[in-house]
């Protein structure tokens, strides 16, 4: 058993390049052993602290010495879009940052490493994320709350919250839920939830659920907007879907 | 024609950030890493007719860049210049966040790499390409991108300990 696992196919995993079976052989090996746990948790930190290093690079506006080669040469130059506001919004996003670790980009099978490897209570609503054929299916109390709770009436001190229901531009219905370690989006598939989109909060979890929407990480905010077909579901809606099961 | 052509113009305009990002992991200023996008563009534009429906815009935009850095940073050397460094402390201000400490503390471990394992990091750490897409940008075997990465790992992981270990 020691050092089954050599670096470089540990750093293949957690880069998304080993098909399906070798990727099988490392979940199953992941949820027995700590120590593999560990490093391959500290190889998904280590790619993902890379890019969120880089990535604000991706706002800062584009010099026009760079955007005007590629403009039709009849086109005046634009005038640089002030909005204060947008602006000041786009700030106050980034600035929220640090408080989520973000896995957007991640593959299920290497988030589910990470969230193995980090140190949830026991019996927690925090395990309640299980992976299946390389998915992320919602379980426990995170499943329990996305198929009763309703966003319209938050539960003071549950485990447990939901911020928003939407139907996707798929016809399905999505929920945003968090919980005190981490938060993400969930969309109806079949008879369970799948995971579309996760954060965990990246050092101590916050000492309460977030209640409310604005709270959530930018990432599953996003994950939000490019899912949404016109607006979240108002109360009476909402509750309609939820008697209904969530079916369509 | 000139349609596919504006049409081309208008994809490599909207891959600016992301041409400007992977500048940066190759460049250590920003003014030089824009410099490089200008230079990778203007290639670009007199051999439209190159590149390949079909195939990935981003990384061939990435292989004129990488091709240009090398360019760059040979006549630098003939010139006897040197890249300016970046002054990351300058960015530090009052309301710099945990986050943003971070990633200047990550953007100088990176930038202490040599250029090639600059490049495989921008490439698959940053930019998210897989291995192969890595390995045809630089035109090296698939073994020798692994095991630059694998190296590049190495060090950053040294590199940013060290820098923990001494605040």
């Amino acid at each position: 058993m020691m050092m089954k696992w050599t670096d470089d196919t540990l750093m293949a995993f957690v880069d998304g390049e080993l098909d399906a079976a070798q990727r099988a052989d490392i979940e199953r090996a992941l949820a027995a052993d700590a120590a593999l746990r560990q490093r391959v948790t500290a190889l998904t930190m280590q790619r993902e602290r890379v890019a969120a290093a880089f990535a604000p690079v991706l706002d800062e506006p584009v010099p026009d010495r760079l955007a005007g080669l590629l403009r039709p040469s009849s086109m005046p130059p634009a005038a640089a879009p002030v909005n204060l506001d947008e602006r000041r919004a786009a700030r106050e996003r980034s600035a929220r940052l640090p408080s989520w670790a973000q896995w957007g980009g991640l593959a299920a099978s290497v988030l589910m490493g990470v969230l193995l490897g980090m140190q949830f209570k026991p019996g927690g609503a925090d395990l309640a994320i299980e992976l299946r054929d390389g998915q992320l299916l919602a379980g426990g109390a995170v499943e329990k709350a996305l198929a009763s709770q309703l966003a319209s009436q938050p539960v003071v001190g549950a485990p447990v919250a939901v911020q928003l229901s939407f139907v996707d531009k798929g016809g399905s219905y999505c929920r945003t839920f968090s919980t005190a370690a981490m938060a993400g989006l969930a969309c109806k598939q079949g008879e369970r939830w799948a995971v579309q989109s996760l954060a965990t909060a990246a050092s101590t979890p916050a000492s309460a659920v977030r209640q409310a929407a604005s709270a959530l990480p930018p990432a599953v905010l996003s994950a939000v907007d490019q899912r949404i077909a016109g607006d979240a579901l108002d109360s009476a809606h909402e509750r309609q879907a939820r008697d209904r099961g969530w079916r369509r | 024609m000139a349609d596919s052509s504006q049409n081309v113009r208008d994809e490599i305009a909207a891959l600016l950030p992301r041409l400007r990002r992977f500048g940066r992991t190759l460049a250590r200023h920003r003014e030089d890493a824009d410099d490089l996008v200008q230079t990778a563009v203007e290639r670009a534009l007199v051999r439209t007719d190159q590149w390949q429906p079909g195939t990935r815009l981003d990384s061939w935009m990435f292989r004129i860049m990488q091709n240009a850095w090398i360019d760059e940073t040979r006549a630098r050397e003939r010139r006897g210049q040197t890249f300016v460094a970046e002054e990351y402390g300058e960015q530090i201000g009052v309301s710099t966040t945990d986050a943003q400490i971070d990633a200047i503390a990550v953007r100088k471990a990176v930038a202490q790499l040599g250029d090639d394992q600059r490049a495989v990091v921008g490439l698959v750490l940053v930019e998210g390409l897989p291995y192969k897409e890595a390995a045809e940008v630089l035109g090296v075997p698939i073994g020798t991108l692994t095991s630059r990465l694998a190296r590049a790992r190495e060090a950053l992981q040294a590199i940013l300990a060290g820098a923990e270990g001494t605040r």
